[in-house]
């Protein structure tokens, strides 16, 4: 039954992603923020290999590998600019950076 | 290899030979591969163009046409591309290239004075020319003949401009641009016209009746006839291109570049695409004799007023271009009385002797180093074989007998007399003018001749001496056509389909002893006034004449327009200063208010970015949930 | 109904692991509680029967992200203090915003009615020989176009936190 639904996975999923979305609302440090990111990402994946499994075609599993390596190549490129702004800020809080002010 | 094959080689070496020392910068800045190359590109078409002349010559060939699709619109082929093997664009191929060759063998000694990187630049025009050109001549239809004909006006901008330093030649280079395509808006006008109404770019008798089908369509009457209207538009562009009388003011000018491309462009060549194009597309020009009768008049006034102003002119290229000028009113006169043979074979002679005039006038600027008449004098002795060149080039212009220059003017007045004894009542002007004509022309050619060769040497004379090899070689070889490329005049009429039983070998008519006759005075007078002192007195006796064809009417009628169409730009200019551009600023004041109010939106803070983000999501999912509840 | 149990159990872990991600106070913690949700994870995708999903999930995400992770912060924290502060800022309006979010989820999940087992029942197993032949096969553009990807993201991670001076 539980093993069965569809919606617990569903479920799972979407509290995983809120608490990621509350991690990048109220974290200041950039590695934080990049880590709430990838919990998002996880839940993300976790939604779309349920659904996966719960439908015919092997789209969906494929679909997942690719969302897998982008978020790859989102840390990597998010893990060089947190180095940058180390480097430029001697800090990696994310309010310092503030010179986009309109 | 066919036909077909051998007119694609001959056409596209000089295109070949043009893109790569465009692309390749460091092979342009040689100062020997580049013209090495561009000499190569044009004696590889010159073969090609002899081959095909020959088995035209000979009737080894169909003629023939391959197309290849060019712009398809709607699943419909609306242009194509190709190229035309026959008589016509055989013969017009070996002249190109005949003389195309030699000018670039002429350059090489001519330019040998000039910076590398400037020398490349000019063969990589020269070459780019050629191929144009020849492009022009194998085309099938009207828009590839228009692509070229753009492409040879470009080039003759970019030559007459090569010393683009100097003032003048910018300012020639620019004027040549723009009185043409000034006229060439009459072609492409006319192209559009042409299409609307046969939905093609044909000249075959198929596009002439279904112009005069349109022309004869009860439910719409023009105020004017299809026929009439593309042919004279078509007309329009050949007086600027072929410097007719009142759009001949560019060519004079045109003299600011380099003597081998006034040769090759400005004398043989494509002055001479006006000509060829009414050749190429006469079936369209029969239907019109409107046109036709238009045609002759200003061929006969050009050809008359030209050499008047040639006599007056102190400059020796000057002298060349008017004559040029009027040279081409006799190809259109002759045209224009329906003398196609004559028309074109004028062209033929003409392109010869005309760049012998000016590639030895070449050899005396290049020893002297100047244009003016006054300071050449007694130059038989240093430079033998340039005043035989030269001789042999006026009095083939002149129309001395034996010479290509006497056969084909002889074509074009028969042509003229016969059409206005036919009888076309208004064709005796042309004729006329076009007689008396002859003899002015043998006047101020022997007058050039007499001037710059015999009589004082002057100081700059002694100095004086022979070009190298390359400046010879080509002068001897252009003699030879120039002498005899009369003769042949009854095969060329068969090459070209354009045979008529009575000409024959060496053709001969009563019509052309009389030019003789006027020739001979001319030269006669000529030698009369040289003799008892210089022409300096007859030029200051005929120059108010000059004056007023020149100043008085024409320059300063273009000066009025030109004012006037300043008045209305200023007008025009005044409208776009304060109201559209008062409209365009009031946009941008308002767009700037709004970016100053907006910019406070960007905080520059990541988390308030993450913030909006996180707002539009909710959003979005609230918006999609609330649609489905509804529709549920 | 062992089975359920443990997934449960599983499902829990994760979730737990989650929020100890977003609130921990410290950074090397949060980091090394995201490791433990990856990996349980990776577990809740064996149970949904891709193992080679699970498989990628952990040499990608425990094996590569979290090791970059690591590194991240060590790079960015060199002096030796024990603590790396994890600073939380306006909790409330966060939670507030999340739990909006949430709840529109989980009105979105729970009230589509094609959602429900009645609809949707477990299918066929998808083996990892289909899914590298339609990598390979089918999809063959979007797999080189995103290698392409990951070499401009791996210049672009070079090119950003290269030293400025030459």
């Amino acid at each position: 039954m539980i093993a069965g639904d569809l919606r617990v996975f569903l479920t799972v999923s979407a509290v995983m992603f809120c608490i990621g979305v509350y991690g990048i609302l109220s974290r200041r440090n950039a590695i934080g923020v990049l880590l709430c990111l990838e919990l998002m990402a996880n839940a993300v994946n976790l939604n779309l290999v349920a659904f996966a499994r719960f439908s015919t075609g092997t789209m969906g599993q494929v679909f997942t590998l690719f969302a897998i390596a982008l978020t790859v190549a989102e840390v990597v490129v998010g893990m060089a600019l947190v180095i940058l702004l180390q480097r430029t800020h001697r800090d990696i809080r994310l309010d310092v950076a503030e010179e986009m002010r309109g | 290899m066919n036909a077909v094959e051998l007119a694609a080689l001959t056409v596209l070496a000089p295109l070949v030979v043009a893109v790569f020392l465009i692309v390749a910068a460091p092979v342009r800045r040689n100062g020997v591969l580049a013209p090495g190359l561009s000499v190569l590109g044009s004696l590889v078409s010159l073969v090609g163009a002899g081959a095909l002349l020959l088995r035209q010559i000979f009737g080894l060939d169909p003629d023939l046409t391959v197309e290849r699709q060019w712009l398809v619109a709607g699943g419909e082929t609306v242009a194509r591309v190709g190229i035309t093997v026959d008589g016509t664009s055989a013969a017009m191929l070996a002249v190109v290239t005949f003389v195309a060759a030699m000018v670039q063998i002429f350059s090489l000694g001519y330019l040998s004075d000039e910076p590398e990187e400037d020398r490349g630049r000019y063969f990589t025009w020269q070459s780019l020319f050629l191929f144009s050109m020849l492009g022009l001549v194998v085309s099938p239809n009207l828009l590839q003949l228009f692509a070229c004909w753009e492409l040879v006006g470009l080039c003759s901008y970019l030559l007459i401009g090569y010393w683009w330093r100097k003032p003048s030649a910018a300012k020639a280079a620019v004027k040549a641009f723009w009185v043409t395509k000034f006229a060439d808006m009459g072609l492409l006008i006319g192209l559009v016209l042409l299409y609307y109404h046969t939905g093609a770019f044909e000249w075959g008798p198929g596009a002439v009746e279904q112009l005069a089908a349109a022309g004869s369509d009860p439910e719409k009457t023009p105020w004017v006839l299809p026929s009439v209207a593309v042919a004279g538009l078509m007309f329009f562009a050949v007086m600027g291109k072929s410097a007719q009388f009142p759009l001949h003011v560019w060519l004079p000018d045109a003299m600011e570049g380099p003597t081998p491309v006034s040769a090759l462009l400005h004398a043989a060549t494509m002055v001479a695409a006006g000509v060829y194009l009414i050749v190429r597309a006469w079936p369209l020009f029969e239907a019109a004799p409107v046109v036709l009768n238009t045609m002759a008049i200003v061929g006969g006034l050009t050809a008359l007023l030209a050499a008047c102003m040639a006599i007056i002119q102190t400059d020796i290229k000057r002298v060349l271009a008017y004559s040029t000028a009027s040279q081409l009113g006799y190809m259109i006169a002759a045209l224009g009385a329906g003398s196609v043979l004559g028309g074109f074979f004028h062209l033929t002679t003409h392109a010869f002797f005309k760049a012998l005039l000016f590639l030895s006038a070449g050899s005396v600027i290049h020893a002297v180093h100047t244009n003016e008449l006054s300071e050449m004098g007694g130059l038989w002795k240093p430079m033998k074989l340039t005043a035989l060149a030269f001789g042999v080039g006026a009095a083939a212009l002149a129309g001395l007998p034996l010479m290509s220059g006497f056969t084909s003017k002889d074509l074009v007045l028969e042509g003229l007399y016969k059409a206005a004894s036919a009888p076309q009542p208004v064709l005796w002007f042309p004729f006329l003018a076009c007689l008396f004509t002859v003899g002015l022309t043998s006047f101020y050619m022997s007058r050039v001749f007499l001037r710059a060769f015999f009589g004082k040497s002057s100081r700059r004379a002694y100095r004086a001496h022979e070009g190298g090899w390359s400046m010879r070689v080509p002068m001897m070889l252009l003699a030879v056509p120039a002498v005899a490329a009369g003769w042949p005049v009854a095969t060329f009429a068969q090459t070209t389909g354009l045979f008529e039983p009575h000409i024959g070998l060496l053709h001969f008519t009563p019509v052309g002893g009389i030019a003789l006759g006027f020739s001979v005075v001319g030269f006669a007078v000529a030698l009369m006034v040289h003799a008892s002192g210089g022409s300096g007195g007859m030029v200051s006796a005929l120059s108010p004449l000059g004056d007023l064809i020149r100043l008085s009417l024409v320059d300063r009628a273009y000066d009025l327009a030109y004012r006037q169409a300043l008045n209305i730009a200023a007008g025009v200019g005044w409208f776009d200063r304060y109201m559209v551009d008062g409209v365009v600023n009031a946009i941008g004041a308002l767009t700037l208010l709004l970016g100053r109010w907006s910019r406070h939106l960007q905080t520059g803070r990541v988390g308030d970015y993450v913030y909006a983000v996180v707002g539009g999501l909710v959003l979005l999912a609230a918006w999609s949930q609330m649609i489905s509840w509804v529709v549920l | 109904m062992i089975g359920t149990l443990f997934l449960l159990a599983l499902l829990s872990l994760v979730l737990l692991c989650s929020v100890q991600v977003a609130r921990c106070p410290d950074l090397v913690h949060s980091v090394l509680w995201l490791a433990v949700t990856l990996l349980s994870t990776a577990c809740v995708l064996v149970w949904l029967a891709a193992p080679f999903l699970a498989g990628i999930q952990i040499v990608l995400y425990t094996g590569g992200v979290i090791t970059l992770m690591l590194f991240g912060v060590m790079l960015t924290h060199r002096d030796a203090t024990a603590v790396v502060p994890n600073p939380i800022q306006r909790p409330a309006v966060a939670l507030v915003a999340a739990v909006t979010l949430l709840a529109i989820l989980l009105a979105a999940i729970w009230r589509t009615p094609e959602l429900a087992p009645a609809a949707m029942s477990p299918q066929h197993e998808v083996t990892t020989l289909q899914i590298g032949q339609v990598l390979l096969a089918e999809q063959l553009l979007a797999f080189e176009v995103l290698s392409v990807l990951l070499l401009a993201a791996m210049v672009g991670a070079i090119v950003l936190s290269r030293r400025k001076d030459p």
